[in-house]
Order: C-alpha cells, then sequence, then structure tokens
C-alpha cells in the first residue's frame, strides 16, 4: 500500500530545502507550498505558517483548473494564475509527479518573473525526486 | 424548465462520486486525485474539489447533482456548495469506523439543507460488513434531531434504478414540504 508524499522524510527535507533556496532566488516570494494531489502539506515557507488549509484550497483549484481544461478540450492546464491588488499566485504541477507547487509573489515581481521562478523550482523539485 | 441542486454528502468512502456518475446523464465533472490515505480508506483516488453532474427527472425537471470531497480538510468547499443546494442526499458507508457518528456529523454539518428543502440518507456497502440496522440509524436521527423527517435507505450507489428512486423520494419530499410551506423559508 503507498505511503502519501507528505509522509516520506526524504520528500519533506528535500521541499523545504528547495522552498529555502527558492526564497533566496526571489525575494519577492512570501509564501510557497509543496502539497499533494490530495490536498496534503508537504513543505510551506514560511516554516511556522499554517499550510494543512492552504494545501486543500490549492489541491482543489489545482483539479478544478484541470477540469476546466478536460472540458474545454485544451489538453493539460500547465498553471494558473491569481494576480491581486498585493500580489500573485502561482501554482503548477511538478512535472511528473502528484506534487503541486504553489507560491504568492508579492508586487516587486512581474507576473512573468513569477512563473518563470516556479516553472524552474517544479522542475527542481522533478529532478530532486527522479 | 424546474429546476433542483442537490449535494451528496458523507464521507471519504460513502460512494458519493460513484451514485453521481450512476445517476448522470452527462459526463460528470470529476476533480480526482490519488488517494494519500489508503491506509484509511483504501481506494486508488478521492474527489479534492467537487463531482457534478445532471439528470431529468419527469421531461421538465432538471436536477444538478453535485458531490463533495469527504474529507474534514476540504470544509472550504462544503461552505461554498452548500450555499446554492436546496436538498441532500447524505450516503454512509456501515464500514466506517463510526457509520452513525458520521452520519450525524455529516447533518450537523449541512443542517440547513433539511430547512431549505430536504435530506434523505442511503446507508451503502450494507452488504458487505455487519454495521448498524436501519433502525439503528433512524432511532439515531429520531433521537438526535427530533421531528426531523428524513427517510433511510439501504442502496448500493453503482445501482442506477436504486440512485434515482433515493432521489425521487427525496425531490418528492422537498416538493410536498414546498407545497406545505415546510421547507424553502431560509
Amino acid at each position: 500500500m503507498s505511503t502519501g508524499l507528505h509522509m516520506k522524510p526524504d520528500v519533506v527535507e528535500a521541499a523545504s530545502a528547495l522552498l529555502g533556496e527558492m526564497k533566496d532566488a526571489a525575494s519577492s516570494l512570501t509564501y510557497g507550498a509543496l502539497l499533494t494531489d490530495d490536498g496534503f502539506d508537504v513543505a510551506r515557507y514560511p516554516v511556522k505558517a499554517d499550510g494543512e488549509r492552504f494545501a486543500g484550497m490549492a489541491s482543489s483549484m489545482q483539479a478544478l483548473s484541470e477540469a476546466v481544461a478536460h472540458e474545454l478540450k485544451i489538453g493539460d492546464s500547465e498553471y494558473i494564475i491569481i494576480a491581486s491588488g498585493k500580489g500573485h499566485v502561482v501554482q503548477l504541477r511538478v512535472p511528473g509527479k502528484e506534487l503541486v507547487l504553489s507560491a504568492l509573489f508579492d508586487n516587486d515581481a512581474t507576473v512573468g518573473h513569477a512563473l518563470a521562478t516556479t516553472r524552474q523550482f517544479a522542475q527542481k523539485m522533478a529532478d530532486l525526486l527522479r | 424548465m424546474a429546476e433542483h441542486v442537490i449535494l451528496f454528502t458523507g464521507p471519504m468512502g460513502a460512494g458519493k462520486t460513484t451514485a453521481i456518475q450512476s445517476l448522470s446523464e452527462i459526463e460528470v465533472v470529476r476533480t480526482e486525485a490519488t488517494n494519500s490515505e489508503r491506509h484509511i480508506v483504501d481506494k486508488a483516488t478521492t474527489t479534492v474539489a467537487l463531482d457534478y453532474g445532471e439528470i431529468l427527472v419527469g421531461a421538465q425537471e432538471k436536477v444538478r447533482l453535485y458531490g463533495i470531497p469527504g474529507q474534514r480538510r476540504f470544509n472550504f468547499m462544503w461552505t461554498i456548495l452548500k450555499k446554492r443546494a436546496k436538498g441532500m442526499v447524505l450516503l454512509v458507508n456501515t464500514d466506517a469506523p463510526d457509520p452513525i457518528g458520521e452520519l450525524l456529523f455529516f447533518l450537523k454539518e449541512f443542517r440547513e439543507l433539511y430547512d431549505k428543502g430536504g435530506v434523505v440518507v442511503g446507508v451503502t456497502r450494507a452488504d458487505l460488513v455487519e454495521g448498524p440496522s436501519l433502525a439503528e440509524f433512524s432511532d439515531a436521527l429520531e433521537r438526535t434531531n427530533p421531528g426531523l423527517v428524513i427517510p433511510v435507505f439501504t442502496v448500493d450507489p453503482r445501482k442506477h434504478h436504486q440512485m434515482q428512486n433515493l432521489l425521487l423520494t427525496l425531490v418528492v419530499n422537498i416538493e410536498m414540504r414546498a407545497a406545505f410551506g415546510m421547507a424553502g423559508a431560509r
């Protein structure tokens, strides 16, 4: 019987380290989370934040984006962006994994920069899990 | 065309997605993810946002069927979905660790749907394990919610006709209560 990625200490450790590295690379990152497809928090930045509720919401959003892409027959959902007055949330799947990276950037980052950074670190996470 | 919006609730593994799949006349919108909790409920995938299907009852009544994710961590979806619903099919699997506790928990969480329309209960997986009887489920409802009229059936969510009977019972219940001014006030 498989165990969720959030219960694997090596995955949690790698995910935590990756989010720290992401913050070093992008000072505009104010919140980042790696979560399982079914809504379990694997790691988050800042660590002391309560990630359980957000992980559930982000996983629902991911699944809904995939359902919309399926409904409209436009291929896979590649990323989600929520733009707001105080920042942007960028979310995408870790390539080939049942993991999602969701990141909040303040308005010092452009949407393009936020998306590029999130993509880069999602790919890094995939490489770490290979 | 008249419309009903019905919410399928109950714990993870009760059969909500299967029930909507059995009933729906359109391709069901599903939001399934790999289940990390197979040590708790041994199934490959689980709903993480909602299920959505539609069925016509008679020639002119469309019933929109929404299913919730059963796990407590998705209760933000419960808040969103219960706002739009006017009735509830509450499914409880008898092989859950505490099926009567789950029944009472979900009824309490979604109690406003009784006030807005009506509720029916479907007891699932009753053929697989020796769980509480229908009388015990009904007694628990009567003891904790005296005066509520909530029919309780055993059902197999895979069987279209069984689910259709359950749904029709709810629709008739909602319409009768509305006709007599017993529901829809809120």
